[in-house]
């Protein structure tokens, strides 16, 4: 028995996330590997939202399916629009009395064996004297009970969630037993054929990309955050406030993204470590800032969580559409660093490492996520704080050093790897300015053209520095390392959890397939990528935007084409069914290039 | 019998002196300011490296290399938001921020606004010479109406800013106005300005001779007076906004209004409440494994 989803739908602010949170979570405890993610529309009540629960236990999955085994609806939209997402053999459950179906919903419902069942909710509530918000729980127990689980435990999470709230809790209990009651044979039998569990998940966190980055800023040192709400960056700004009284970080929800680049580039001049976030348009207005840290060397780290545009575009679903705007936005010629997370542990792990090419290099960079990272729910290992590293620079200057310094000293051109001494404000030693203008040694605005060249150069050189420093793509594939390649698949962002997924089904079994990761997207190395598509080997991009931008930047930096592309652009991820057809077909076909569009069936627009 | 010389203050004010040569015009209201500011922070007893200037884009940001002291020259319209940042990173260093008219009720006009709002413990010195004088003399928001400039040949046809009656609008804890004709004034006002509580705003009328015409220095000798000497109380919010904003005959200079009973940003911060180091000394490796417990 392998991986099985589970989709709850209904409309925004009706509960999903709240019967979502509780599957999820027990079923994790339960010794599940739990993936979940959120479909939801930009507005607070209404619509039609989603959570899916992916589960697995034999191995982590980061991805979810596009048919599911079971549609929990919480109103009788799900319905009508939800039945084409059940795989065969599905199962729905749904809460509206006497919901009679279209002839051809019936059709589907007896082509695929659906079976369908009505939990009544309303009534149950009214016999127990509770409020709706209730049914939540009722809900959750009536799926707990179909998927075979313990009810103790479910009576445990249920307990600490209510802890605060003791009127409550027994009315929590009484839903529990209702929910098990009705899961009873005598209302129609229900059950989900489940992987047996493992402990090794229990342990596990259950949390977003964004909290993992938080963490991660948190672990890094931050100690000053300034922010403008913008999904899909606000789930971290919020978590990053929810923690302050523990991690006794400065935060300031400014009052626009230009603002909270300043502030955080003012931070960071002062000598703290300090972090912004925000998707594309808030970029956009970050991009002189950017600038101007380029021109002062000074070390910043920018959060650029993507949704689909161009404007507003869809602020509430995913996209990987802004890889170019990350190399490329912001006037004039400066060294810039782009990274990209992809789940939940390099969101964690890349914290530290950006503050540290920051403050060693003295440029911004640019951590990348997107929507699809910052809120969908990951099974984590708990995060391994031995191997961090908080390094603040070589060429930032000692106690030691600090006499001895001279104002020429913070931009000397001839520094061989272009990275001068820093020092820090307040501390006892001789005085620079950072300069927007273009400036000599010390600071002081100089026009010449004579030092326009040196400086540029000084600048510049930094980009070779750090690229030598940076490591090539990382590769994925478990086959034997010396069988031929079938075929090499490139990518970045958060494809990377799906395309690992899909390598491990059955339908590849005995393929030698190679996943080339980029982590690290600015400066590009692209040596290994070179070896790997020498000889023949059929090459594909599988990306999240329409013009295959990192397919662009490959080309743009040592001029390999990359054939065949597989892209999606409607502001959906990648599912794992979907990727795995048309990863299927690309592999089948002879075509020496191709391209691929992927868009997600009509029910996955709420 | 020699005379004994003591040199002690000269030589602090020496400090902030710097080899690069003054590139404003002749007779521009940069160089009292820039005077002003030396002085103020020598006689606080200051030494470059215990402070920061930051500056915005104008004619006064030619100032960042014209003095020492650790300095910032970043983009038009947004010192105000450096400044807080850098200051919030550490504050035990006094942070000054420079910005013009032009880009400070204009391209910045919202930074502005916040920056009262939120009581940044910073002093801002806005450099208010009517017009933006380092692109060749274009109305400002702060030019009078009517008058011809660069880009409105025909007199600027909306309305001037109340800049004051706007600031005193936004609740501020310390206005000052002084003017760069009068240095002993300006020293003082900064005095004060640099060592409020929170969010200082200091009106500095400066002449510029080349592209202001109207609000001329002689206009200005003319029109100033020590309102503090007249005996005004800083502590009379209404009385201070009608001086601030009723300038038809006379303009009132020194300090308008301050309180110093209102906290600043980071005095409000709760996750900073008895923290005895600062953002700046607390960068390290910082264990997480009690947040991770939130996610069992």
């Amino acid at each position: 028995m392998s991986r099985v989803s589970l989709k709850i739908v209904g409309a925004s602010g009706q509960g999903i996330n709240s019967v979502g949170e509780i599957l999820a979570k027990g079923l994790k405890r339960a010794g599940y590997c739990v993936f979940g993610y959120r479909e939801y529309p930009s507005l607070i009540k209404g619509g039609h939202a989603s959570y899916q629960l992916d589960i697995e236990s034999a191995h982590a999955i980061e991805s979810s399916e596009l048919q599911v085994h079971a549609l929990i609806t919480l109103n009788h939209h799900g319905l009508e629009l939800n039945l084409q997402d059940l795989k065969e053999n599905g199962i729905v459950v749904h809460q509206t009395p006497n919901w009679l179906l279209k002839p051809e919903e019936a059709a589907l419902v007896r082509q695929r064996n659906i079976k369908l069942i009505e939990l009544p909710v309303d009534s149950i509530l009214a016999r127990l004297g509770a409020k709706p918000i209730l049914g939540n729980v009722l809900i959750a127990a009536y799926m707990w009970a179909v998927l075979g689980q313990d009810k103790e435990l479910l009576k445990t999470m249920v307990g600490e969630r209510f802890a605060k709230k003791k009127d409550l809790l027994e009315l929590n209990m009484q839903c529990i037993e209702e929910g098990f009651a009705y899961a009873d044979p005598a209302h129609g039998k229900l059950s989900i054929a489940v992987p047996e569990p493992r402990d090794i998940w229990k342990d596990h966190l259950l949390l977003r990309g964004s909290e993992a980055m938080g963490m991660g800023a948190v672990h890094a040192g931050v100690r000053l955050y300034a922010g403008y709400p913008m999904t899909p960056s606000s789930p971290l700004l919020t978590y990053i406030a929810d923690v302050q009284n523990k991690t006794g970080m400065v935060i300031k929800q400014a009052e626009d993204e230009i603002t909270a680049a300043q502030m955080v580039s003012g931070a960071m001049f002062m000598g703290t470590r300090a972090l912004t976030a925000t998707s594309g348009g808030g970029f956009d207005l970050m991009s002189e800032t950017l600038s101007l840290n380029g021109i002062t060397e000074n070390p910043t780290v920018f959060v650029l969580a993507q949704r689909p545009g161009p404007a507003t575009g869809l602020p509430t679903w995913t996209a990987q559409g802004d890889l170019m705007l990350a190399v490329h936005t912001a006037h004039g010629e400066f060294p810039r660093c782009v990274v990209s997370t992809s789940n939940a542990q390099d969101s964690f792990e890349l914290m530290p490492i950006a503050f540290n090419i920051a403050e060693e290099f003295q440029m911004s960079v640019i951590v990348m996520t997107d929507k699809q990272i910052a809120e969908a729910l990951y099974t984590q290992a708990p995060f391994d704080q031995e191997k961090t590293q908080v390094l603040r620079g070589s060429r930032l200057a000692s106690e030691d050093q600090l006499p001895a310094l001279k104002p020429t000293d913070r931009y000397d051109a001839s520094a061989v790897d272009g990275v001068s001494l820093r020092w820090l404000p307040g501390q006892k030693a001789a005085t620079f300015a950072g300069q927007g203008d273009e400036h000599t040694a010390a600071g002081s605005v100089d026009e010449s053209a004579h030092n326009a060249v040196s400086q540029m150069e000084k600048r510049m050189r930094k980009h070779e520095a750090l690229k030598a420093t940076l490591p090539e793509p990382d590769i994925y594939g478990d086959a034997d390392p010396n069988a031929p390649i079938d075929i090499v698949l490139v990518g970045w962002g958060s494809t990377k959890s799906v395309i690992i997924d899909v390598l491990r089904d059955p339908l590849f079994a005995g393929k030698r397939i190679d996943y080339v990761h980029y982590t690290y997207l600015w400066p590009l190395k692209t040596e290994l990528l070179e070896k790997l598509a020498a000889s023949g080997r059929k090459v594909l991009l599988i990306e999240g935007n329409f013009q295959a931008q990192l397919g662009k930047l490959i080309m743009q930096e040592c001029g390999l084409k990359i054939p065949h592309h597989i892209v999606k652009y409607d502001g959906r991820p990648f599912f794992y069914d979907e990727l795995r057809d048309a990863l299927r077909t690309v592999i089948t076909s002879d075509a020496s290039s191709s391209r691929t569009v992927l868009e997600t069936p009509v029910t996955h627009h709420p | 019998m020699s005379i004994q010389l003591d040199t002690t203050a000269v030589e602090k004010m020496k400090s902030f002196h710097c080899e690069t040569k003054c590139t404003w015009c002749d007779g521009c209201g940069d160089y009292g300011i820039w005077t002003a500011i030396k002085r103020a922070l020598s006689e606080l007893g200051y030494s470059p490296w215990q402070v920061l200037l930051c500056y915005d884009v104008g004619c006064h940001g030619n100032m960042s290399d014209k003095l020492n002291g650790y300095r910032f020259h970043g983009l038009h319209g947004r010192v105000l938001p450096f400044a807080a940042g850098a200051k919030l990173a550490n504050m035990n260093v006094p942070v000054i921020a420079h910005g013009g008219d032009g880009a400070s009720f204009s391209e910045g006009v919202g930074h502005l606004v916040h920056s009262i709002r939120s009581q940044y413990p910073v002093t801002f010195i806005l450099h208010n010479n009517a017009n933006y004088g380092l692109t060749t003399g274009q109305a400002s928001s702060l030019t009078w109406q009517g008058q011809p400039m660069n880009t409105n040949p025909n007199g600027m046809a909306e309305q001037t800013l109340p800049s004051m009656d706007f600031v005193f609008s936004l609740q501020p804890t310390f206005v000052a106005r002084g003017f760069s004709g009068n240095i002993p004034q300006m020293v003082e006002i900064l005095k004060a300005a640099i060592q409020h509580r929170g969010f200082a705003f200091v009106d500095m009328l400066q002449a510029c001779p080349t592209y202001n015409h109207f609000a001329t220095h002689e206009y200005l000798l003319s029109k100033c007076y020590d309102a503090n000497a007249e005996g005004h109380d800083v502590k009379d919010f209404e009385k201070a906004r009608y001086l601030a904003t009723h300038n038809a005959d006379r303009i009132a200079t020194g300090i308008l209004y301050q309180n110093e009973d209102i906290p600043n940003f980071y005095e409000r911060l709760v996750p900073r409440q008895g923290k005895k180091t600062q953002a700046v000394d607390e960068v390290e490796k910082v264990d997480i494994s009690e947040l991770m417990k939130e996610f069992i």
